[in-house]
C-alpha cells in the first residue's frame, strides 16, 4: 500500500457551489508523516478541500491524489476524519460509539476489543466507556471523534477544526495524545487558530479565497519577518498615517485588521516613541512580541496596507 | 469489508436506539390499541352498525388499526434521519467506505422490523378479544396478516425515506407524512367498508395501497367468505408491487448534508 510520493497532492482544484467558487485554483502538495496545517480564515476553502479527501466532494476541475489514488469510498478505510462539527451518537454509550464506528469500518470485532480500550485509555476516557455521549463535555467529545477516526489506523488523519470550542487545557491534552500519532500517520489540520498551527504543524499553508497563497515550514514562512511584531489598537488609523509610517527606516510590513495595526519592525523600541508622536492620542493600545506564524499570516492573507523595505 | 455486516451493524444501532426511546416505543402500540378499544365499542354499542359483513364493529377495526399502527411507526422511526443529520452522524455515516445505499438499507430494515413488531402486537393483543373468524384457519391467516404487515411497511418505509431524505425539519416531515397518508387511511377500508361507498370514492379507494393490505388482513382474519372483498391474489399482486418499487425509490434517495450545499 505505501507510495512513494506525497500523502496528497493536489494540481488547481475548483469547485463551484452554484455562484459561488469554493475553490480556485487550489493547489497543495502535503509530504508524508508530520502534522500539516491550512490555515485561513472561515469561508476560504478549507473544509471543502477536507471534504475532498474523505471522497465526500469531488473536484469541478484539477487533479487531486491521496495516497496516490483519486479520492474514493475505498480509500476511506486508509483515511481519518474529524469533522468540524461533532459526528457521535449522543444516544450511545462512549464505547459502543467507537464499536459502532469501527465495524462500520469493516474492523473485526476481535481487533476492536483490544483497540478500544486502548484508544479510550489513551485519550483519557477509559472511566466514561459506559457513559451516554450525551454525557461527555465538549472536550471529551472531541477526544473520542479522535478516536473514533484513529480506530483505523488510517495512514492520513484529517482534522477540521478539532478544538473549535475547547479550552486550553483540553487543546492541549489532545495535541498531547495526537504527537504520539504523527510519526506513523500523516496528520494534516484545518484551522485559523495560528497559535495551534505554529506550535503543532511541521509545515503551513496559507489559504485565502479558495487559494494556497503559501506553504513551507513555520520558520520558511516567517523568513523576512523583521525581528519584532506590533500590535497597535488604532481605530482611526488612515492610510496617510500608515504611509509615514511604513516610510520609517527599520519598518517591514504593515497590516491592517480592522482596529488592529501589525506592524513588523527591526527595533520596537525605536518604532514606538515615533508612533505615539505621530498619533498618540489615537492609539488605544500597543503590545510588542516576537515575530510569530500569525505576522506571516498577516503578511499573506490579509489585506495589505504597506510594503517593506 | 462486507456490505452485510455494515447493514447488520447499522440495523443492531436503530433497534438500540428505537429500544431506548421507550416512551416512543410504548406510545406507537398504545395509541392505536386506546384507538380500537374506546372508538370500537363506542360505534359498536353507539351506533350498532349493520352493514358490515361480519362480526362487530371492532372486530372490523382491527386491521385497520394495525395499518394505522403501521404508519405511525414508519413516521416514528424515520425520526432517526433527522436525528442522525442533526447530531452530525449522518456526516460519518457518508465518510465510511459503504455506498450510502448500504447504511440506509441497515437504517430501513431497522425501521421496517420495529414497524412490523408493532403492528403485530397490535394484532396480537386485540385477537383474544374480537370475534374473529379465522376462515383459512388460525396459523395460516395469521401468516397472511403478517405478509400483508411485512409488505405494507416496506411501503411505509420507502415513503418515509424518499420524504426524509428531502426535506429539512423534522415538522415538515410529519406535516407531509401526516397530509399524504392520513387520507389514504380514511380511503382504505381500515373504518368504514369501501364496498358501499359512492363511486368515486370507490375509485380512490381501489387507486389507494393500503386499500390492500386492509383488505388481506380481513380476509385473513375477520372475513366469512369474500363478498364484498377485492380478494387475496389482488391484495398481495398490488400490495407486493408497489411496496417494492416505492421501497426502491426510498432507498434511491441519498440523504443530503446540509453543509456547503452537499
Amino acid at each position: 500500500m505505501e507510495h512513494p510520493g506525497p500523502a496528497i497532492a493536489a494540481r488547481e482544484i475548483f469547485r463551484d457551489y452554484g455562484e459561488r467558487r469554493a475553490l480556485d485554483g487550489f493547489s497543495l502538495e502535503v509530504p508524508r508523516g508530520g502534522v500539516f496545517g491550512i490555515l485561513g480564515p472561515n469561508g476560504s476553502g478549507k473544509s471543502t478541500f477536507i471534504a475532498m479527501l474523505a471522497a465526500m466532494d469531488q473536484p469541478g476541475a484539477g487533479e487531486l491524489r491521496v495516497l496516490g489514488e483519486a479520492p474514493s469510498r475505498a480509500l476511506r478505510a486508509r483515511v481519518g476524519t474529524v469533522f468540524q462539527e461533532s459526528s457521535a451518537d449522543p444516544l450511545m454509550r462512549t464505547a459502543e460509539y467507537l464499536r459502532f464506528a469501527g465495524r462500520l469500518f469493516g474492523i473485526p470485532g476481535g481487533t476492536l476489543s483490544q483497540r478500544i480500550p486502548a484508544l479510550l485509555e489513551r485519550f483519557g476516557l477509559a472511566d466514561r466507556a459506559r457513559d451516554p455521549v450525551s454525557s461527555l463535555s465538549g472536550g471529551m467529545r472531541r477526544r473520542l471523534e479522535v478516536a473514533r477516526a484513529l480506530l483505523h489506523e488510517p495512514e492520513i488523519l484529517l482534522l477540521d477544526e478539532p478544538t473549535t470550542g475547547v479550552d486550553p487545557e483540553e487543546r492541549q491534552i489532545l495535541w498531547d495524545t495526537l504527537g504520539e500519532a504523527r510519526g506513523s500517520t500523516t496528520v494534516l489540520l484545518a484551522t485559523n487558530d495560528l497559535a495551534e498551527a505554529d506550535a503543532a504543524c511541521d509545515h503551513v499553508a496559507f489559504v485565502q479565497a479558495g487559494r494556497v497563497v503559501a506553504a513551507g515550514t513555520p520558520a520558511e514562512l516567517k523568513q523576512g519577518l523583521r525581528r519584532d511584531a506590533v500590535r497597535i489598537t488604532w481605530p482611526g488609523a488612515t492610510a496617510e498615517e500608515l504611509a509615514v509610517v511604513a516610510g520609517w527606516r527599520g519598518t517591514g510590513e504593515i497590516l491592517r485588521s480592522e482596529d488592529i495595526v501589525h506592524v513588523t519592525a527591526d527595533d520596537a523600541s525605536a518604532l514606538v516613541p515615533r508612533l505615539f508622536e505621530l498619533a498618540g492620542r489615537e492609539i488605544r493600545g500597543v503590545s510588542i512580541d516576537s515575530s510569530s506564524l500569525e505576522d506571516a499570516y498577516f503578511r499573506y492573507v490579509q489585506r495589505r496596507v504597506g510594503g517593506s523595505k | 469489508m462486507s456490505a452485510l455486516a455494515a447493514i447488520t451493524t447499522m440495523a443492531q444501532r436503530e433497534l438500540l436506539n428505537i429500544a431506548r426511546s421507550r416512551s416512543q416505543l410504548y406510545s406507537s402500540v398504545l395509541t392505536p390499541l386506546l384507538f380500537l378499544v374506546f372508538l370500537g365499542n363506542g360505534v359498536s354499542s353507539g351506533l350498532q352498525p349493520a352493514n358490515l359483513a361480519a362480526g362487530n364493529f371492532t372486530a372490523y377495526l382491527v386491521a385497520g388499526t394495525v395499518v394505522m399502527t403501521s404508519v405511525f411507526s414508519s413516521t416514528f422511526s424515520s425520526a432517526s434521519y433527522f436525528r442522525d443529520r442533526d447530531n452530525g452522524v449522518l456526516r460519518l455515516l457518508l465518510s465510511t467506505p459503504h455506498h450510502p445505499r448500504v447504511i440506509l438499507l441497515g437504517k430501513s430494515l431497522a425501521g421496517l422490523a420495529i414497524g412490523v413488531a408493532q403492528a403485530m402486537v397490535v394484532l396480537v393483543a386485540a385477537a383474544p378479544f374480537v370475534e374473529f373468524e379465522w376462515q383459512y384457519g388460525v396459523a395460516p391467516g395469521f401468516a397472511i396478516a403478517v405478509s400483508a404487515v411485512v409488505l405494507l411497511n416496506l411501503m411505509l418505509t420507502g415513503v418515509a425515506q424518499a420524504f426524509a431524505s428531502r426535506i429539512q425539519s423534522m415538522q415538515g416531515f410529519h406535516l407531509l407524512m401526516n397530509l399524504a397518508l392520513f387520507p389514504l387511511l380514511f380511503f382504505s377500508g381500515a373504518f368504514f367498508p369501501i364496498d358501499g361507498l359512492p363511486v368515486w370514492l370507490r375509485v380512490m379507494a381501489f387507486a389507494n395501497p393500503l386499500t390492500y393490505a386492509v383488505d388481506a388482513m380481513q380476509l385473513a382474519a375477520y372475513a366469512v367468505g369474500g363478498e364484498g372483498f377485492i380478494g387475496l391474489p389482488i391484495d398481495f399482486a398490488v400490495l407486493g408491487t408497489v411496496a417494492v418499487l416505492v421501497y426502491a425509490l426510498g432507498l434511491s434517495r441519498i440523504p443530503r448534508l446540509t453543509h456547503s450545499g452537499q
